[in-house]
């Protein structure tokens, strides 16, 4: 967890995109980069591969004064989803404040995705952390592919619990709902260190976020 | 209860005290005290010239991967990992279990010098925060303060 200077007035969030290999977490964050105002915004760092695998972390710093009074600067996170690259998942979640979980939408990717969740639900015990307690939204991504699974399905296999986590479909090549993702995750860190957190946080959440086939983002895609 | 640490004024101070005694020791152009999940705790010197945020991020990542490194030969991790380049070298040490400080010089200076005075402002620095996490009652905002509206926007 960060610390709150206050000489400076700034307070620091990590968000780390989480998921299995090849499921688009870089790809969100190459179109936040893209698209968000570049004053608010540092370089994307990217330690990938010649192949744009990612070897060790993309990263890419975000400022945003959501917290009247403080310079609020958030740390975006990926990490390598390739499963032998499990030492660097730990160390990129050490200290983390918010999870964007990253799912792969195909039908053959379905056990990766659940592979994946179990192993960021270990990792947080590793560093004595809960998905219950950490804020956490989940994207499925990639729902302009043909051979998709269902929402409802994805919500069965991944969202399947007494707390749902707020879910979002997802394209990210075309950044459809990468913002709205982003901005629920950060609400929901925020609220977290608010005095009213205990305040209610069971209301029953939407079946996921849709994409809308029209939307003004779809209309202005990314050269 | 989640709440976050707060550096006050006067931890901010004090912190600043010890590491422009370090620069000015050391003749060295940046130190940058940060967690071991690369947040910024302090930092004194040059800022202009780098990025500190990102330096932060990658300096965490360089000095958690040796650690599997020091495991091969048996060590805990490197309590020190110094980077040259041509003109500009890095030295980063461990302040303590949370905590790492990096410090960027160039040719004014050696690293045996930064090495050497690394040592006792890395125990004065984790004597600070020692204090903070002991003392610190932690902050909480108020949600009216906290804006509604989206924290990013798509342009």
């Amino acid at each position: 967890m960060s610390i709150i200077n206050y000489a400076s007035r700034e307070i620091q969030f990590k968000i780390v995109y989480y998921g299995p290999a090849l499921c688009g977490k870089t790809t969100n964050l190459n179109y936040i980069h893209q698209r968000i105002n570049p004053l608010n915004r540092g370089d994307l760092v990217s330690l990938a591969t010649a192949t744009e695998r990612t070897l060790f972390f993309d990263f890419l710093p975000l400022n945003a004064v959501v917290i009247k009074g403080f310079v609020t600067k958030f740390q975006l996170y990926t990490v390598p989803g390739q499963v032998i690259y499990n030492a660097t998942r730990q160390l990129v979640l050490r200290s983390v404040d918010g999870i964007v979980f990253v799912a792969d939408s195909q039908w053959e990717k379905m056990e990766e995705n659940v592979e994946s969740w179990k192993n960021l639900c270990d990792n947080l015990a590793l560093q004595n952390m809960s998905i219950d307690d950490t804020p956490c939204v989940l994207e499925y991504n990639k729902r302009d592919l043909p051979n998709i699974a269902p929402v409802n399905y994805m919500e069965y296999v991944l969202n399947n619990r007494k707390k749902r986590l707020q879910s979002f479909e997802v394209i990210s090549s075309t950044g459809q709902n990468v913002f709205a993702a982003l901005n629920a995750a950060s609400q929901i860190l925020l609220h977290k260190f608010s005095k009213q957190s205990e305040a209610p946080q069971g209301a029953p959440l939407p079946v996921a976020i849709p994409v809308e086939p029209n939307s003004p983002q779809a209309q202005k895609l990314p050269a | 209860m989640n709440a976050i640490p707060v550096l006050t004024i006067e931890d901010v101070a004090t912190l600043d005290g010890v590491l422009g005694d370090f620069l000015k020791k050391t003749e060295s152009e940046l130190t940058v005290v940060i967690d071991r999940g690369g947040n910024v705790i302090s930092q004194c010197g040059d800022m202009d010239a780098m990025d500190v945020t990102v330096i932060a991020a990658l300096a965490a990542g360089s000095f958690a991967a040796t650690r599997e490194l020091a495991r091969r030969i048996g060590e805990v991790e490197f309590n020190a990992l110094y980077h040259q380049g041509n003109g500009k070298h890095m030295f980063m040490n461990s302040v303590d279990d949370e905590t790492i400080m990096i410090t960027v010089f160039g040719s004014r200076t050696t690293v045996g010098l930064v090495r050497f005075y690394s040592t006792a402002t890395a125990q004065n620095v984790a004597n600070v925060l020692k204090l903070l996490r002991r003392t610190s009652h932690g902050l909480k905002f108020d949600a009216k303060d906290i804006s509604a509206a989206p924290v990013f926007a798509d342009q």
